[in-house]
């Protein structure tokens, strides 16, 4: 094998391949980036055994077909520090060997019979959504998933899809996030896979081309996004997503309209005085807007008023933890938010047009 | 059978049975008399563990010649006249039982020489008592007082013999009750022989602190804090005076913990349990504290007369005693400095020690020679030095360069005596320690995290402006320096404490119950569920209140099943998950250490729950910590009381003073 890339080129696809790969691992060959050379075409893998990541790399001169395996960190480093335009990479009998215009580096690298087999994308898509709605439904919902949680499935964004309807949801049981979005579907069958967060974050940077079109297939516990130049598969998290139909409320009868940009800065001046034991800040809804309140013992308190643009309903007052607010407020792509409201024990509801919604558990104030 | 009435002796051996349980009781007894006779000097000898000889001589008032028979019959007593004084209790003894007792199971002599009105009896008479024959009284030669000699305890009878341990046992014993009384009768020298050896020698006319010192332990000494505390009269007007030994020395044994009460070393399960609470989170809980708690009390608010041994007694307002005695040690603990010493290996070699004893004179004239010069130190100069920095620190805060000027014409015009050198001295001083004062300040700025810290600096001697070093060692210790050394840290035990304290303040309410409020807690999306029995439901439903206060909320949702629906918010953020934690609350629950059956048991619950989440949310030992978070720990030490021991009692710090540094170089 021999090819010779546009240094700048590789550097890019490298970081995005790499983000998957880890560099601690029992089973050294997974620290390694698989390089496929065939007519005219630079191929790079990259796998955890459970997300898997395939990106054809632009500009490349392939001189001699064949693959290998190379320590992915150190062809990283090697490819970022080098100073050429174009860097040639050979394999020899159990090495890789680089060669730019005043260096050679020799990398062992392993075995490429070791490699586990990287899930091919193959036949009909299920569906196919734009990159751009898949950026927006994952980024409105993935900031809500549980880092550590064991609980339940909710590690992961469940993606739900029912003709041509997209819903993406993700909770850590004190919200949760939904999403809804459009897509072309080429399957009757409704179809639902709870997609592990790390996969998504890596997804999030491998289709950053809005003009895209993904193709996602559902198929043997697996979920596979693919492009042209990548493709992206992995594991399903195992298991049953919370019923999240059912803690929707629905009969929120305090119904808030407020500016994104107002409740936003509200609630950040608000959370300036709260800290871990009292992370809540108090929202007293009614007619004449809306009063923020926080207080941390020992440090002091603050008391924010702001308008509102609509209000129906008896007045209100209810606590919530302002990061948890400004996380929803932070993607809300609306200028106005709109929070439904039933008490103070109960639920909220925030929404920005028909496409999000997030539901947010309160904080008992006393 | 025929119904008879018992011969004297078998009453008074079945009564003996009460009084007289070993050799100790011998003592306890004959000890008691003779305090109650007035004597200032009692000498106790002591063989075989007092199988041989238990001999007890006082100088006393004595017993008269023709009261010594009936001093052996029971129900015979000088103590008590009347119905009516057995409601105010004085005196140590008062049923005249006990030398009736000892006398019915030993070969008692009673040589006693008495003193009536001042005038004491030409001759001593001697009365000598086996069993149920009595011989008749003759006289002796003997020094005023009165001596007790029991000889062969229990010869007549063998089931009681049998029971006696081995010497040395009983012993420990009879010194144990011999400590005991010496404690409250600290005016009177005890001397306790076993076998020709001597054991104790408390000098007579002690006073109260000094006898405690004497029976805990003169090693201890510095470990012993005196507290008081006076109740109003109209509050019943009790007095107490006790030591309390730091936590560092509390013991595995509850005998050093000593209660009194008017004049009287009493057993009491609720007192005992009010001095612990007092140490609460400052001793682990399998430890005693060592401490000695005398409490004067009106005598009608205590009943004495309800074990024959007298070592328990009955309050009448048993509540008020126990807060008395746990706050005023409490408030005791807090006012002082609990931080234990650390211990370098080797340290007080006695090798070192003789010589420095020997030189204690050279020391003094040494220091003297020191002090000398420490006086003879140009007062200019040293004067300088503060106006500098009173100077710098207000222009620090006013940001008025003019006081500077001002100050110098200060200096100079006060420097008359003084050379031109000293003029120039201090001039030097200014700079020099106004650019120190400046990059201290800038780099307090960056290493201490919060402002307040920042401001509590500023206006605090200079030495303190230099930053605090902060290292942490092996992420789990955290190494600093204070005025008097080096401060180590456990990170785990500081920070649980401290999160302790916080969660504790919100709950309980830092000074009075109105500001107590629940933590916060934040309700859950989708209810946690948690497998629990029905007992154990049944149990959650009892501490439904409790858990409320602690944010926690649960409703049984089927057979078998609760649901976890609310949850402290604190926790979730320092990633303690729900259900693990409900499982070892409710774990705990059944072994009965959380419960709510009465409000001390509510408030020893709350304290129980707090400490567990304190625990699983501090920091771990092992967590990496920032510079930032560091600083941060250690200024939210500096906040809070008792920081001294994490809420098990194992401390938080030590310190390695200068002091012992210096010794263990030996520099001193």
């Amino acid at each position: 094998m021999k090819v010779i890339c546009d240094r700048s080129a590789l550097v890019e696809s490298l970081n995005l391949v790499g983000g998957v790969i880890v560099s601690r691992t029992p089973k050294p060959v997974l620290s390694c980036v698989k390089v496929t050379a065939t007519d005219g075409a630079l191929t790079l893998c990259g796998t955890d055994m459970e997300v898997a990541v395939k990106l054809t790399t632009p500009r490349v001169e392939v001189a001699e077909s064949g693959d290998m395996l190379i320590p992915s960190e150190k062809l990283i480093a090697i490819v970022r520090e080098s100073i050429d335009a174009t860097l040639t990479i050979e394999a020899t009998d159990e090495a890789a060997k680089i060669t730019g215009q005043d260096s050679k580096f020799t990398i062992y690298g392993y075995n490429i019979e070791d490699y586990p087999p990287i899930p091919e994308y193959d036949g009909d898509p299920d569906f196919e959504v734009s990159a751009e709605e898949l950026h927006r439904l994952i980024a409105m919902t993935i900031f809500a998933t549980a880092r550590e949680n064991s609980r339940y499935a909710i590690n992961g964004v469940l993606v739900e899809r029912d003709k041509n309807k997209l819903s993406v949801v993700a909770t850590d049981g004190h919200r949760l996030a939904l999403a809804k979005g459009m897509c072309n579907s080429h399957n009757d069958t409704p179809q639902s896979a709870i997609v592990p967060t790390k996969a998504l974050n890596l997804l999030l940077r491998l289709f950053d081309d809005a003009e895209q079109t993904v193709a996602v297939k559902i198929k043997d516990g697996q979920i596979m996004f693919a492009t042209e130049e990548a493709t992206l598969s992995t594991n399903l998290v195992e298991g049953n997503f919370p019923p999240y139909a059912d803690v929707i409320p629905k009969d929120g009868d305090k119904k808030v309209t407020i500016a994104t940009d107002v409740l936003v800065s509200a609630v950040r001046r608000a959370a300036l005085l709260t800290n871990e034991e009292s992370k809540g800040v108090r929202m007293a809804f009614d007619q004449a807007g809306l009063t923020l309140s926080s207080r941390a013992p020992e440090m002091g308190e603050a008391v924010i008023k702001t308008e509102i643009d609509e209000y129906v309903g008896e007045d209100i007052e209810i606590g919530f933890n302002p990061q948890y607010l400004l996380d929803a407020l932070k993607v809300a792509d609306e200028s106005q938010v709109h929070i439904d409201m039933k008490a103070t024990n109960k639920p909220g509801v925030l929404r920005t047009g028909p496409q999000f919604l997030y539901v947010i558990m309160p904080v008992n104030l006393q | 059978m025929q119904i008879r009435k018992l011969p004297t002796l078998l009453i008074n051996q079945i009564a003996a049975g009460e009084v007289i349980e070993r050799p100790a009781s011998v003592v306890k007894e004959c000890v008691e008399n003779a305090i109650d006779a007035q004597a200032t000097q009692i000498d106790i000898v002591i063989e075989q563990g007092g199988h041989q000889l238990i001999r007890i001589a006082d100088n006393g008032l004595g017993i008269a010649e023709d009261e010594l028979e009936l001093a052996v019959s029971p129900h015979a007593t000088s103590k008590l006249q009347s119905p009516d004084q057995l409601a105010a209790i004085d005196t140590l003894g008062f049923r005249g039982e006990a030398l009736a007792s000892i006398s019915s199971v030993s070969r008692t002599k009673i040589t006693s020489r008495p003193t009536r009105d001042g005038k004491t009896a030409e001759s001593a008479a001697v009365l000598e008592v086996e069993g149920s024959r009595l011989n008749p009284a003759y006289p002796a030669a003997c020094a005023p007082g009165t001596i007790i000699d029991v000889r062969d305890l229990f010869f007549n009878t063998p089931a009681r013999r049998k029971f006696l341990r081995q010497p040395s046992t009983e012993f420990s014993h009879i010194n144990e009750i011999v400590t005991r009384i010496a404690m409250i009768h600290h005016e009177v020298g005890f001397r306790l022989t076993h076998n020709d050896r001597k054991v104790t020698d408390l000098p007579p006319k002690q006073t109260r602190s000094q006898r405690v010192i004497s029976l805990v332990g003169k090693d201890i000494r510095d470990a012993l804090l005196e507290f008081t505390y006076e109740d109003l009269e109209e509050r019943g007007g009790a007095k107490l005076w006790g030591m309390a030994g730091l936590p560092e020395i509390a013991r595995s044994t509850n005998k050093f913990l000593y209660l009194c009460i008017n004049g009287r070393v009493i057993k009491d399960r609720n007192l005992i349990h009010a001095v612990r609470e007092a140490y609460r989170g400052l001793i682990p809980p399998d430890r005693t504290p060592v401490a000695a708690v005398f409490i004067e009390m009106p005598a009608e608010d205590v009943d004495v007369n309800v074990h024959p041994t007298k070592a328990e007694v009955r309050f009448r307002k048993p509540k008020q005693y126990f807060g008395l005695v746990r706050n005023a040690i409490r408030q005791c603990l807090l006012d002082h400095d609990l931080m234990p010493t650390a211990k370098l290996t080797g340290d007080e070699a006695p090798v070192f020690k003789a010589p420095v004893q020997e030189k204690v004179s050279q020391t003094e004239a040494t220091q003297a020679f020191v002090n000398y010069f420490k006086d003879m130190a140009p007062k200019q100069k040293g004067f300088a030095y503060q106006e500098v920095r009173r100077a710098i620190e207000t222009e620090a805060a006013a940001q008025a360069p003019l006081l500077k000027d001002q100050y110098m014409q200060d200096v100079t015009g006060k420097e008359v005596i003084d050379t031109e050198t000293g003029e120039v001295l201090p001039t030097s001083d200014v700079i020099s320690s106004e650019s120190e004062t400046g990059s201290a300040t800038d780099m307090g700025a960056t290493d201490v995290a919060t402002p307040s810290v920042m401001g509590g600096l500023t206006s605090e001697p200079a030495m303190n402006l230099r930053p605090v070093k902060i290292l942490q060692i092996h992420n789990s210790y955290v190494v600093t320096e204070d005025e008097q050394g080096i401060l180590i840290i456990d990170q785990h035990a500081l920070h649980e404490r401290i999160m302790f304290e916080k969660l504790t303040a919100r709950v309980l309410g830092s000074a009075n119950k109105e500001d107590a409020k629940p933590l916060e807690s934040q309700r859950l999306l989708m209810p946690e569920i948690l497998d629990a029995s029905e007992r154990e439901q049944d149990l959650l439903e009892e501490l439904k209140p409790l858990l409320v206060r602690l944010g926690i909320e649960i409703e049984p949702i089927g057979p078998q099943v609760v649901a976890i629906q609310a949850f402290p918010s604190f926790l979730y953020s320092r990633k303690v998950e729900a259900v693990p934690f409900m499982r070892e609350l409710i774990d705990k629950a059944l072994d009965g250490a959380i419960s709510v059956s009465d409000p001390s048991a509510e408030e020893n619950a709350l304290h129980e729950v707090l400490d567990m989440m304190s625990c699983k949310a501090a920091i771990k030992a092992g967590d990496n910590m920032t510079e930032d978070q560091l600083a941060e720990l250690l200024a939210q030490r500096e906040q809070f009381e008792r920081t001294s021991n994490c809420p098990h009692g194992r401390p938080t710090s030590l310190r390695l003073s200068l002091k012992d540094l210096e010794k263990q170089f030996g520099r001193s």
